[in-house]
């Protein structure tokens, strides 16, 4: 048996211009994936940022490796869970400045180094030519913005990668490739899991993906 | 070199009326509303500052150092809640912050102008410290407006920058150390300009001030270089204190960015 990774317990919050209340209760065990599903303003965005405690919750709490959050300061917390914004978050400086951006953090640093060999390999793996590295990161397309905040997020190595729309500004073979690199991500190594907001098409072909609906009906959503 | 002071007697200030009457005059024929408010303005400057030449002479005879500190602590609470006007960025001005910073900043630097630089006798001489205090407080009162709106605006405007470096595992300081460098930069970049061109483009007012009073131009240029530089000191501290206290504000408890930072972008 599969050990749980993440338990979400009770998360009621309010969301949408009505301010519908939603309440959540999941669980994703290690090495899988949750596709967080619903409609515009069902609060889909709302639950990734309370689980990364960007956001506070009205009530409830969430879990990882057994431990309730209260148990982590907010450091260690989002050093583990780690919360990617669907509208790009870009620096300035080049390209290369952006993904080492993580590694000049305190709690980053004395955990690991940036390695170029592997934002190299990671820019391969979703069709992104390596000279990439040197370009000044504000004149990139949507498609490439987000392509290289997904590698940034992944290069800080957390355990629960919470995706807003990844794929969303991506062409389909894009989308594919960036698919493909977070199914490996989280089988990659023991103890990983992903919360994916998306809409797109081909998450059947991921192992092990659950869904969890955040639908329109009041109530609660497991 | 002393000429002395050429006085202005009570016939000669009234008609320096005249002056606001063609200002007045420009106002009514532009139809520009100013009217009402110029004659105010004038009326009020009369008022204000006759009081004010009664109330410095009674404090000069009096020269008690409660007295001085009182005055002192009065102007930096007055100068606290004046620089809120400026912050139109800043949602709840924190006029308790920024009293303590301007008090403390322009507190030290006075300190060591009155009693290292100057020295008079006795060294809390109010005929020197009421006028050094007020110049450093009238700088730094704009200047930690300027960084504090400043943070803010940076906040607003950067807040997606700021959100992903919480979420990679920031504290709150390294996540606005960009913001918190630019809005410093912002306060005290006024001050700076105004140490390159002092004597090219503009002669300070106290200067010009002494030298109307009679004072030897030397005189009165030490005792200006003395002023540019502490005023440069106070700005500095002062919006490093300001900011320094301020930027916590941008956070709640668990080091998350408040919600109305975020709302201008959402």
């Amino acid at each position: 048996m599969m050990k749980k990774l993440l338990q979400i317990d009770n998360i009621t919050y309010s969301t949408g211009i009505n301010g519908r209340l939603v309440r959540v209760t999941t669980a994703l065990e290690e090495g899988g994936i949750l596709n967080v599903r619903g409609p515009s303003g069902s609060g889909k965005t709302t639950l990734l940022r309370i689980v990364a405690r960007l956001k506070e919750a009205g009530e409830g709490s969430v879990f990882l490796e057994g431990r309730p959050w209260t148990e982590y300061s907010p450091v260690e917390w989002r050093r583990k869970v780690h919360y990617l914004a669907q509208k790009p978050a870009i620096f300035d400086g080049p390209v290369e400045a952006n993904l080492k951006k993580p590694f000049e953090l305190a709690a980053v640093k004395k955990e690991m180094r940036f390695t170029p060999e592997r934002a190299q390999e990671l820019l391969e793996r979703l069709l992104l030519p390596t000279d990439l590295l040197t370009q000044d990161a504000r004149t990139l397309s949507g498609g490439e913005a987000s392509r290289l905040c997904l590698i940034r997020s992944i290069l800080v190595d957390p355990v629960l990668l919470l995706l807003d729309e990844p794929l969303a500004a991506l062409d389909r073979k894009a989308a594919d490739a960036a698919l493909g690199l977070i199914a490996e991500w989280v089988n990659a190594r023991a103890g990983r899991g992903v919360l994916l907001v998306s809409h797109a098409g081909g998450m059947e072909r991921l192992p092990s993906v659950a869904v969890l609906d955040i639908g329109e009906e009041e109530g609660d959503c497991r | 070199m002393n000429s002395g002071i050429v006085p202005i007697s009570n016939l000669q200030l009234a008609l320096s009326v005249i002056l606001v009457i063609a200002a007045g005059a420009i106002s009514a024929a532009l139809r520009l509303g100013l009217l009402k408010a110029l004659f105010w303005g004038t009326v009020r400057t009369f008022v204000q500052l006759t009081f004010i030449g009664y109330a410095l002479k009674y404090v000069f005879g009096i020269n008690k150092l409660w007295l001085i500190s009182g005055i002192v602590i009065l102007m930096c609470f007055i100068a606290a809640r004046a620089s809120v006007a400026r912050t139109p960025n800043v949602p709840k001005y924190p006029v308790g912050l920024a009293f303590w910073s301007l008090l403390a900043s322009t507190g030290l630097v006075g300190l060591i102008v009155v009693r290292v630089i100057i020295d008079p006798e006795p060294w809390y001489t109010a005929r020197i410290l009421i006028p050094i205090f007020g110049m450093i407080l009238g700088n730094s009162m704009t200047g930690i407006a300027l960084s504090l709106d400043r943070l803010y605006g940076e906040a607003y405007s950067r807040a997606g920058e700021i959100e992903s470096l919480l979420a990679f595992g920031a504290t709150p300081w390294e996540a606005v150390r960009g913001c918190v460098r630019d809005s410093m930069r912002a306060g005290m970049t006024p001050t700076i300009n105004s140490l390159m061109v002092v004597g090219l483009v503009s002669l300070p007012g106290m200067m010009t001030g002494q030298i109307l009073g009679g004072a030897d131009p030397h005189e009165a240029v030490r005792y200006q270089i003395v002023v540019m530089l502490m005023i440069a000191a106070a700005v500095a501290i002062g919006c490093l204190l300001l900011v320094g206290f301020s930027y916590k504000k941008l956070f709640t408890a668990d080091w998350a960015l408040k919600s109305e930072i975020l709302q201008s972008r959402r």
